[in-house]
């Protein structure tokens, strides 16, 4: 099939292919790359997708009512903080089929929920354990360091918690 | 053929076109010969923030490749400031000049094709580069010819008709290349193909398309070709007459208004019957298809006065094509289309009435664009927005002039609103019957991006658009009232929940049951879903505020009815609750919902199965109040008992779907999900829950005009049909083996009876209902608990009804129904037998999926 005549929205992000690429330079040592496919057809086939920016006060409810005009949702699995187990603004959004995942991609990536812009992202798939925010204080990386006051989100980074408060 | 284009000005030039004061961004200024990427010095007309956007340019000092070149001009063609005439030739000289780079020439007929399969607007420019190619290098006219003639081929083999359309309309703009009739005598061999067709089959949905095509086709030649070829025009267009004015019976369902109403916003046209009529009256009027890109055929000739020109440019005889027999209709259903449009038909004409050819021919562009294009959608309104771009000079008026101030300015000329045309086209697509070519939400995310890009040209026509449909939502089919719901609630939770309510609020005195207050009802409730009360509460005039209710604000779960002491079986409701939080033994449970049925007993409850049921799935839906996941593992736990139930008592099974909604009944969103879950572990049987909506809650039919109602029946009706058409495309391969092939026709049969029943049931009771035969619509009539006027909307509702779920059981009917699978497999047999080899090779390969009948014809 012929490249198309515009970039195609559906495509994994840079962070997917970034993660993609830090994999196979750490298996370098022992193969080469192109010997390492698993990751390309896991995102081919991929039927899941991690959703990020929400705000922590997003519902899963709230989440089904958007995500579901892309399709049936097969499973949602809310992120949570590490410590608190409370949400903390991502979610992984499964589907039962790969074409409902790419139109998701395509037509819900970008836009609203919540009043916050979302994004979208192809995923290898949920495994026990991603659900959780991996930041120091249990929440997502980016919302450690943020020194904009985002309210949707806890406020300013939680790194710099004790100079605001 | 028309003389140059004059007035650039005008056309792209500095004129604030709409583009929010954005267009000095879109000036090109690359002078397309090679020095845009040279570095020079008072080179400020770019500026800084030049086209951030699109692909941004090489590092300077840096002579762009040949081979990206040609993307990139291909691919941008007509969408810059210059005179479309000349940039199509400066096109065509570079790819002469650069002819012998192979990859560059490989590049350039790849994206040939690309730009004919993807950008529709594009196709007459494209094609003028390979006209005047003609006149200065003619190999590369006969390889483009060939490229695009494969692929033609291909398509049509496959069924593929847009992709066969558009094909099909560049050889119809290189119509002065060929010789004779050119293009008309191929468009006469396809409409014998329709003859035949129709004569086998007088509802033979393939051949409609296929005049589709050549109705379509047609303009385009003869915008090229000129006046030689009217004549043959005028003949084709005669033959087709009977069957554009063919009406099928799948049309009956597919009226996107009440026709007998006089306030719906358009009647119902056919695609092609209007088509038919449009050319009909052009050919009158001596084709002067206005809208249409016209090129000079001596423009070449011009620029280049010392002759170094061949003589006479070469002429070619149209390329054969293969018409299958039988001809495939390719991989997706095929219906009738009606003709939409929301401004069609007003007053003061800012889209092409019904009567002009420009209608038709600049809708189908669009929705094609739109429709092809849909994997990105800011491409797509970044095209829109353009749209007058791809269009004769004058076709339309200047960008974003605000609608009151229309008339005035463009005074006596025909010139069309583009924004009114691009919002009342994706209006027709979101609005197509029986199915829109994509999921809704493709549509719904298009106009906010077409909002984004274009704000203060786009959102006024937006706005006059949902005026307009909200004035005639009485009269509008109900689903697609559904679907307008939809889309409104999800735009306006993209722009901060804005919207001038004020002016509904007098609709607030109807009657809940009117469709507009109806609609209002709905409205805030689907924005609540994707929000929070209190939040949807703010965004609206305080008359409307008591249709939120205050307890919604509070973040607690429903009242648990048990625990109130007057609630009989409070006590074992209470426990019920405590051993499912506890997660106690089932004999435990089993005890409590045993003291329920004895007290029942004692009460004369004929089915004790029943308040128990109540009392466990109150208890489940009070658990899992917390979010969708609780729920779902409170089923989990509790499905054994669940399946029981159900396949034990009727009224007990009904009694699930009764108590989910009771307790959701603020929150029917909430309610809605849940039963869909209860259908997937098949609690729930599709029927059962139609059986609960019909027999124990529309009860004297007012319920139908609550949204909600409506959804529930729909989604179970979807997921019936969804899974026969899975079925259907289990039986539909080349080689299953017989063992499969009897236990996919026994799965189909039974699922396909069972689609059948329910259907007839709704249709059935609906009906009743519609024709105020209801009993219990009497009932209430004859005892004053409903009015004359309350009735006359129960009725009318019940008639909205009836027209969605006949169209629905029409078109289920048509797609899996024992006649079209029969066909289908049919065709796969004809194609098993004219393809022994690649039949062959599957084999080899042990692959047979469904999808490969389609992909092996390509």
């Amino acid at each position: 099939m012929p490249r198309n005549t515009i970039d195609r929205l559906d495509k994994p992000s840079t962070y997917a292919m970034s993660k993609k690429r830090r994999r196979n330079r750490n298996r370098d040592d022992e193969q080469q790359r192109d010997q390492t496919p698993e990751f390309d057809d896991k995102l081919k086939e991929s039927t899941t997708l991690y959703v990020g920016n929400l705000s922590f006060y997003t519902t899963e409810e709230q989440i089904h009512e958007l995500f579901s005009k892309c399709g049936e949702i097969k499973r949602l699995v809310m992120g949570l903080d590490r410590f608190q187990k409370t949400p903390c603004g991502f979610c992984f959004v499964e589907y039962y089929t790969h074409q409902d995942a790419l139109d998701c991609m395509k037509y819900i990536g970008g836009t609203k929920l919540d009043e916050r812009v979302i994004r979208t992202d192809l995923d290898e798939g949920f495994e026990e354990g991603r659900q959780y925010g991996r930041g120091r204080s249990g929440g997502q990386v980016r919302d450690e360091y943020r020194d904009e006051f985002d309210p949707g989100r806890g406020g300013f980074g939680r790194a710099y918690a004790d100079e605001y408060d | 053929m028309d003389t140059r284009l004059d007035g650039i000005d005008d056309r792209r030039g500095g004129g604030d076109r709409g583009r929010n004061r954005g267009n000095n961004k879109r000036r090109r200024d690359d002078d397309d010969d090679g020095q845009h990427y040279r570095p020079g010095p008072g080179d400020d007309r770019r500026g800084p923030q030049r086209r951030r956007r699109d692909n941004p340019p090489p590092p300077r000092r840096y002579e762009e490749p040949a081979v990206a070149a040609v993307r990139r001009r291909l691919v941008k063609i007509a969408s810059s400031t210059k005179l479309p005439e000349d940039e199509v030739i400066e096109i065509a000289e570079y790819i002469r000049d650069h002819y012998d780079e192979e990859d560059a020439q490989k590049e350039f007929f790849d994206v040939l094709v690309g730009v004919v399969v993807e950008q529709p607007l594009k196709i007459p420019f494209v094609a003028a580069v390979i006209f005047y190619a003609n006149q200065i290098n003619a190999d590369i006219t006969v390889e483009a010819m060939k490229r695009v003639g494969d692929r033609l081929q291909k398509a049509l083999k496959a069924g593929q008709w847009k992709e066969f359309k558009l094909l099909l309309r560049f050889f119809a703009c290189l119509q002065p290349v060929f010789e004779d009739d050119g293009i008309f005598t191929f468009l006469g061999q396809l409409f014998d193909t329709v003859v035949d067709l129709q004569s086998a089959n007088e509802n033979d949905v393939v051949g409609i398309e296929l005049v589709k095509i050549i109705l379509l086709t047609i303009p385009y030649a003869l915008a090229s070709g000129g006046r030689r070829f009217h004549e043959k025009a005028r003949e084709l267009l005669d033959s087709t007459g009977i069957v554009a004015g063919n009406t099928l019976p799948m049309e009956a369902y597919i009226h996107p208004y009440d026709s007998e109403s006089e306030e719906k916003v358009i009647g119902y046209h056919s695609v092609i019957g209007l088509l038919q009529q449009q050319l009909t009256a052009e050919a009158q009027s001596g084709w002067e298809l206005s809208c249409i890109p016209k090129f000079d055929v001596d423009a070449v000739r011009k620029k280049n006065p010392e002759g170094t020109l061949p003589e006479a440019p070469a002429t070619y005889p149209f390329p054969t094509f293969t018409i299958p027999s039988p001809v495939n209709p390719g991989p997706k259903p095929l219906f009738p289309e009606a003709y939409f449009s929301l401004f069609a038909d007003q007053e003061f004409g800012t889209v092409p009435r019904t009567t002009e050819i420009a209608s038709s021919i600049i809708r189908d562009a669009i929705v094609d664009t739109i429709e092809l294009l849909d994997y990105n959608r800011d491409e797509v309104a970044k095209l829109l927005v353009d749209l007058d771009c791809y269009w004769s000079l004058h076709t339309f008026a200047k960008r974003g002039i605000p609608f009151d101030k229309f008339r005035e300015s463009v005074g006596d000329k025909v010139m069309y609103k583009s924004e009114d045309m691009v919002i009342d086209a994706i209006f027709s697509m979101l609005f197509k019957l029986p199915t829109p070519e994509h999921k809704l939400v493709y549509f719904h995310c298009l106009i906010t991006q077409c909002c984004k890009v274009a704000p203060a040209a786009i959102a006024p026509s937006l706005g006059r658009a949902i005026r307009t449909i909200y004035k005639s939502i009485h009269v509008m089919d109900l689903e697609l009232t559904y679907r307008f719901l939809d889309w409104f609630s999800h735009h306006l939770s993209n722009f901060e929940f804005r919207w001038r309510w004020a002016e509904w609020v007098e609709d607030l005195q109807l009657s809940n049951l009117h469709p507009k207050k109806a609609f209002i009802i709905a409205a805030l409730d689907k924005e609540i879903r994707l929000s929070f009360a209190k939040r949807i509460r703010s965004t609206l005039p305080e008359d409307m505020h008591p249709l939120i209710p205050k307890r919604l604000d509070e973040d607690n779960s429903p009242d648990f009815k048990y625990e109130n002491p007057e609630t009989p079986y409070a006590t074992e409701g209470q426990t019920l609750l405590v051993q499912l939080r506890k997660k106690a033994s089932h004999d435990d449970i089993q005890q409590t919902i045993d003291q329920i049925h004895d007290q029942a007993a004692e009460r004369g409850i004929t089915d004790v199965l029943v308040p128990s049921t109540d009392a466990f799935v109150t208890a489940i839906c009070r658990l899992g109040a917390k979010s969708l996941s609780h729920v779902l593992s409170c089923i989990e736990r509790g499905k054994e008992r669940l399946l029981n139930i159900a396949q034990t008592s009727e009224s007990a099974r009904r009694q699930i779907v009764a108590s989910v909604i009771e307790y959701w009944k603020d929150q029917p969103g909430v309610a809605v999900r849940i039963i869909d879950i209860l259908l997937n572990y098949t609690v729930l049987a599709p029927i059962t829950v139609v059986q609960w909506v019909f027999e124990d809650y529309v009860g004297a039919g007012g319920a139908l005009a609550e949204s909600w109602v409506f959804e529930v029946v729909f989604n179970t009706v979807a997921k019936v049909s969804n899974r026969n058409r899975q079925i259907v495309s289990a039986r539909i391969q080349q080689g299953l083996p017989p063992e499969q092939v009897e236990m996919v026709e026994g799965t189909l049969n039974r699922d396909r009876r069972g689609a059948r029943e329910m259907f007839g049931y709704i249709e059935d009771t609906v009906r009743g209902i519609a024709g105020g035969a209801n009993d219990r619509l009497i009932e209430n009539e004859t005892n004053g608990e409903l009015s004359a006027e309350e009735s006359r909307l129960i009725r009318a509702w019940g008639k909205r009804w009836l027209t969605v779920f006949i169209r629905k059981a029409a078109v289920e009917e048509s797609v899996v129904g024992e006649e079209s699978v029969e066909a289908k497999l049919r065709l796969l047999a004809a194609q098993a037998d004219a393809e022994p080899e690649a039949m062959q090779l599957q084999e080899a390969n042990g692959v047979a999926k469904a999808e490969n009948g389609d992909e092996d014809m390509l």
